[in-house]
């Protein structure tokens, strides 16, 4: 089945205020759906709400995954659902090892952690500490093998997660932590942002290998030149919190001539024209 | 509080008995004797002292507490030992190993090859017998008898120890291990003597456990002579019930380097004096704390980093936990004395709140009379940073796996500058235990 991942109308807050000003936009597997959207829009938003962060308050509309309402999710039961969201600014963890961590997540998003919790149950007895992880083992010949193919040093592997991490390590470092966790749906905030050129190709083959396996991307980007690298399927722009435009490769051209200028301009014909798309 | 602190069993003829029991120089005696004095000239310390600010002995009370009477059994080999405690020692590869029982040496092993070398790791008494005159110019030489009501009670009724001497250019591979047991409803009082001779090296364990309703006041006297390299990894391992008091100091002399690890894990209630004293040029000193206190545990820690002569360094970091209505005192003071140029010196205490109801005090010093120095200190104080579990709960890990592995993170920090492996592992196991893993 391909996964979907369907935006409703949706509001939202922080504090009060209202970011997102009801979005509608759908995700699937296998497709690349780009983004665009001036600075403080509220794209970051949009990634943190659909991948649940505390801090957001959902007022009205509806996020489905495979149809059905993931708002009373922890971003943990997200995450395990097969959602990821490649942070724009993933935080430093001090003392947390990248490859600890990681064999942590990987355990809990492929079911090792709840078979181990329910074989207990099932036998009344406690097992072994380490036993609701990926054995080690297989978890190193996969992590090395990934960290090749995607052009991620192994050195990465014993390191603090993030910390002391360059630009361009923390953006390689979370394309791996998504080639481990292999989601359905991935929200690549600004994955292109801050990165000299061969970064960005690192960055952007690592998510062409990923969405060629299947995955779906929503490509969150300010900017056109990731578009160069990673070919959209569709292009949806993004103003003052919600979706104004959506259609195919061309739109990105069409934005990149025109600036988000000309969108500001056309705003109400542009909503004009999607009640007619949508109704 | 005064008048039942008078009424107990602990008393000057208890501190004769001791002597005599263990037929003491005169010497001895005359400085336990003294000892007693000075701790009942020395009032009970109060809330007024800047010291006992943030401390309380409310419940505390010496009647409470009984001198050990019985002999316990001697071990002669590992094989032979309790279990639990062949799986502490098994913990670390070690050159030597000591077990002492409420002030009795129960077991006691040294790598021959050092022993030819020279270096004697022994329980105190052995070492009195042995070497009465090394013991004597270094026993209470750092740690005066005056120096808290606690070190003066400490000295007028120590009963044994440990005792390592390194001599000079020595340099022990392995660590030397020491496991300090206390039963319950005890007073005891260990003292821990160590002597580094010029260019020796070593590294030496102690763990403190057992002591339930009892009482530890303990004194640590570290030597570290010139150039020489000495570690001291101290893990208090207590009871939750005990009430623990130590004061402890090494000197450092001139190119030495001295490292000290605290971890204070056990104890009702802990009052820990930990003092640094660069006593000639070119020294490096580190003092390294854990600690994690849960339920109603109160612990507090006291150091001092005394810069008393030119281009030394020191560094401090005490990393602490707190849950429940846990409480940590932090109190650390730099001091550079007139004419200490070319000092560093650096201090820092972080303090993690896990409960709304867990309290970290924290008062970081300077007192600085040289002005081509640098010094910095600093203190925090927060909770676990909710970014920081949102973005581990946005792989995949539940809330409760998220906060754990930030908490276990947050002390990596200490625990990464320890320099074995064996209790690297043993802190980590013990924080895992404190975060809720098994
Ligand atoms: N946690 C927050 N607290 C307060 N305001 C926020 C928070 N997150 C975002 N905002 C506000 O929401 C708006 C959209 O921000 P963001 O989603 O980061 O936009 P974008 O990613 O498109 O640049 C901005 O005005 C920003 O200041
Ligand atoms: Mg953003």
């Amino acid at each position: 089945m391909t996964a979907t991942l369907e935006i409703k109308d949706l509001h939202a807050s922080v504090e009060e205020k209202e970011i997102l000003k009801g979005v509608n936009l759908t995700i699937r597997q296998g497709e690349v759906h780009a983004l665009m959207g001036p600075n403080g829009s509220g794209k970051s938003t949009l990634g943190y709400v659909i991948a649940g962060h505390p801090h957001y308050e959902v007022t009205s509309g509806d996020i489905l995954f495979n149809g059905e309402s993931i708002l009373d999710l922890e971003p943990d039961e997200r995450a395990k659902l097969g959602i990821f969201l490649a942070f724009q600014y993933p935080v430093a963890v001090p003392g947390v090892s990248f490859a600890n961590f990681l064999r942590a997540a990987v355990s809990s998003v492929r079911g090792y952690k709840d078979r181990a919790r329910e074989e207990m149950e099932r036998t009344g007895q406690l097992k072994e500490v380490g036993s609701e992880l990926m054995p080690m083992r297989e978890f190193r010949k996969e992590l090395f093998e990934k960290m090749d193919r995607f052009n991620v040093d192994r050195a990465f592997a014993r390191r603090y997660l993030n910390d002391g991490f360059s630009g361009g390590e923390k953006k390689r470092g979370e394309v791996l932590q998504m080639a481990m966790l292999q989601p359905k749906i991935a929200i690549l905030d600004e994955s292109d942002s801050g990165l000299d050129i061969d970064a960005l190709r690192v960055v952007s083959d690592g998510i062409n290998k990923l969405v060629a396996d299947g995955m779906g991307a929503l490509l969150i980007t300010h900017y056109q030149r990731i578009l160069d690298y990673v070919k959209p399927d569709k292009v949806s722009v993004f103003y003052d919190g919600r979706v104004v435009l959506t259609g195919g490769p061309e739109v990105a051209t069409m934005l990149e001539e025109k600036g988000y200028g000309w969108v500001e301009d056309h705003l109400a014909e542009l909503e004009e024209k999607k009640k007619l798309v949508n109704g | 509080m005064t008048k039942t602190m008078i009424a107990t069993p602990i008393s000057v003829a208890a501190v004769k008995a001791i002597s005599d029991r263990y037929d003491e120089p005169e010497w001895l005696r005359q400085r336990r004797l003294a000892a007693w004095e000075t701790f009942e000239a020395t009032p009970w310390p109060t809330y007024k002292e800047e010291t006992w600010r943030r401390t309380r002995l409310t419940g505390f009370n010496l009647a409470d507490f009984g001198l050990p009477v019985e002999t316990p059994e001697t071990f002669s080999s590992r094989d032979a030992l309790p279990e639990h405690l062949q799986t502490e020692l098994d913990k670390v590869d070690s050159a030597g190993a000591l077990i002492l029982q409420d002030g009795a040496l129960i077991y006691g092993e040294l790598d021959a090859d050092l022993a030819r070398k020279g270096v004697r790791f022994t329980d105190l008494r052995t070492a009195l017998a042995e070497d009465e005159e090394l013991v004597r110019v270094h026993l209470g030489a750092l740690v005066a008898t005056d120096e808290n009501k606690f070190a003066s009670l400490h000295y007028a009724l120590w009963r044994n120890g440990a005792f390592l001497y390194v001599p000079r250019g020595v340099a022990a591979e392995k660590p030397f291990q020491v496991l300090v047991v206390q039963g319950p409803g005890l007073a005891n009082f260990h003292h821990s003597l160590f002597i580094g001779e010029e260019n020796s090296e070593a590294v030496v364990i102690e763990d403190f456990m057992g002591s339930q309703q009892g009482m530890s006041d303990s004194v640590a006297e570290s030597y570290v002579k010139q150039a020489a390299r000495l570690h001291y990894l101290r893990l208090q391992n207590l009871d939750e019930t005990a009430w623990n008091f130590a004061t402890q100091r090494a000197s450092v002399a001139r190119d030495g380097l001295y490292r000290q690890l605290q971890a204070s894990w056990g104890s009702k209630l802990s009052k820990v004096w930990i003092d640094l004293e660069m006593e000639e040029p070119g020294g490096h000193g580190e003092l390294l704390g854990l600690y994690f206190p849960q339920d109603h545990q109160h612990l507090d820690h006291h150091t001092n980093q005394n810069h008393k002569t030119p281009r030394c360094t020191s560094d401090l970091l005490f990393k602490g936990a707190l849950d429940d209505h846990a409480r940590s005192v932090y109190q650390g003071m730099i001091r550079v004395h007139h004419g200490a140029q070319k000092t560093d010196a650096y201090q820092k205490n972080d303090n993690l709140l896990l409960s709304d109801h867990a309290r970290a005090d924290s008062v970081p010093g300077l007192e600085i009379e040289a002005d081509d120095v640098r010094c910095t200190h600093g203190a925090t104080s927060a909770k676990v940073p909710e970014e920081y579990v949102f973005y581990l709960m946005a792989r995949g890990l539940d809330r409760k796996t998220a906060q754990r592995m930030i908490v276990q993170g947050f002390f990596e920090e200490v625990i990464n500058r320890v320099p074995v492996p064996g209790v690297r592992a043993k802190l980590e196991a013990e924080i895992a235990h404190r975060v809720g893993i098994e």
